[in-house]
């Protein structure tokens, strides 16, 4: 969190209406984006935002900046996502936790890959868009707003192992979704 | 590179790779407008004002009664409370063990959660 931010908070917290407008302009497009994600719906996402941070405003008294600003905000539009989708709770719930080991995060940015990589890119972010809803709220926390894992759990209260088995699982769905795009280069 | 170190390679370009959607329209406005309409509770609500207000009334009309009851009244329920006690002493000793086993499992029951919540944050 940034001096500027913590200054901003600490103003809204005294009731600052142009420092919260500042908050919101600042963090509004991750908030949506995570929403959007998860309820893939537009008007849904925007009232979900909305909705986000005029709780926000209410309980930012009780802000003590224990965990980040923006995690907290994330905190908030999940529960209400949970709201919304009742069987999000509980599908993440089921996840377990049999995948404990650290996940590698490999990068691949070969010159000769690149033509290939822009295809499967494509395929690759429709079969994100296809993921369940589960999957999707937490590829999207680790990868669009780039929490950590411990703080995805946090966000979530959900144990570690969970969140590493849902991220697993997550990325086993997306290599099953190249298998048919692999036999096309195959054939090709 | 091998087959699945390569799709583990695509998958993690793709991921982080994934744009983020434009805003169809900027939400600030409506914020402020509703934060602006509706006011931030303050430290003690209207509520809490209602609850302690039927808690008062409660304790109130207990006093009330009590030392409104006739003397003699007041003497024969001290001597069935006696009377109850005595009962208890003699008949139901056992009840006293069970009672305080039952408190000591409730109290533990209700630590449960804050466990539960110090073990997972123990294993992040």
């Amino acid at each position: 969190m940034s001096d500027n931010e913590t200054t901003l908070i600490q103003k809204a917290q005294k009731g600052n209406h142009d420092a919260f407008a500042a908050l919101v302009d600042e963090h509004q497009r991750y908030v949506y984006n995570l929403a959007l994600r998860v309820v893939k719906d537009e008007n849904e996402a925007l009232d979900l935002t909305q909705e986000t941070f005029v709780r926000a405003w209410t309980a930012l008294p009780n802000f003590k900046g224990q965990s980040q600003f923006r995690t907290w905000l994330y905190r908030i539009v999940t529960n209400l996502c949970y709201n919304r989708l009742p069987n999000l709770r509980r599908s993440l719930n089921d996840l377990g936790d049999d995948v404990m080991e650290d996940i590698p995060e490999t990068k691949f940015n070969t010159p000769a890959d690149e033509f290939e990589s822009n295809e499967t890119r494509r395929h690759l972010h429709q079969a994100i868009e296809n993921l369940d809803e589960s999957y999707r709220l937490l590829i999207s926390l680790r990868y669009q707003n780039e929490l950590s894992y411990d703080e995805i759990a946090a966000t979530l209260n959900l144990p570690l192992g969970t969140v590493k088995t849902g991220i697993f699982r997550a990325k086993a769905q997306l290599r099953n979704a190249l298998a048919p795009l692999e036999e096309s280069w195959t054939t090709a | 590179m091998d087959n699945r170190l390569k799709h583990d390679a695509l998958i993690e370009d793709a991921l982080n790779a994934h744009p983020l959607a434009p805003m169809p329209r900027s939400i600030t406005p409506n914020v402020m407008a509703r934060i602006q309409k509706d006011m931030r509770p303050g430290l003690i609500t209207w509520n809490d004002f209602a609850l302690s207000l039927v808690i008062a009334l409660c304790v109130g009309a207990l006093i009330f009664t009590v030392q409104s009851l006739p003397p003699i009244l007041l003497a024969k329920l001290r001597i069935e409370g006696i009377l109850l006690y005595q009962y208890f002493l003699v008949n139901a000793r056992w009840l006293v063990p069970s009672l305080f086993f039952s408190i000591a499992a409730f109290l533990a029951a209700l630590t449960i959660p804050t466990l539960i919540q110090m073990t997972t944050n123990r294993q992040r």
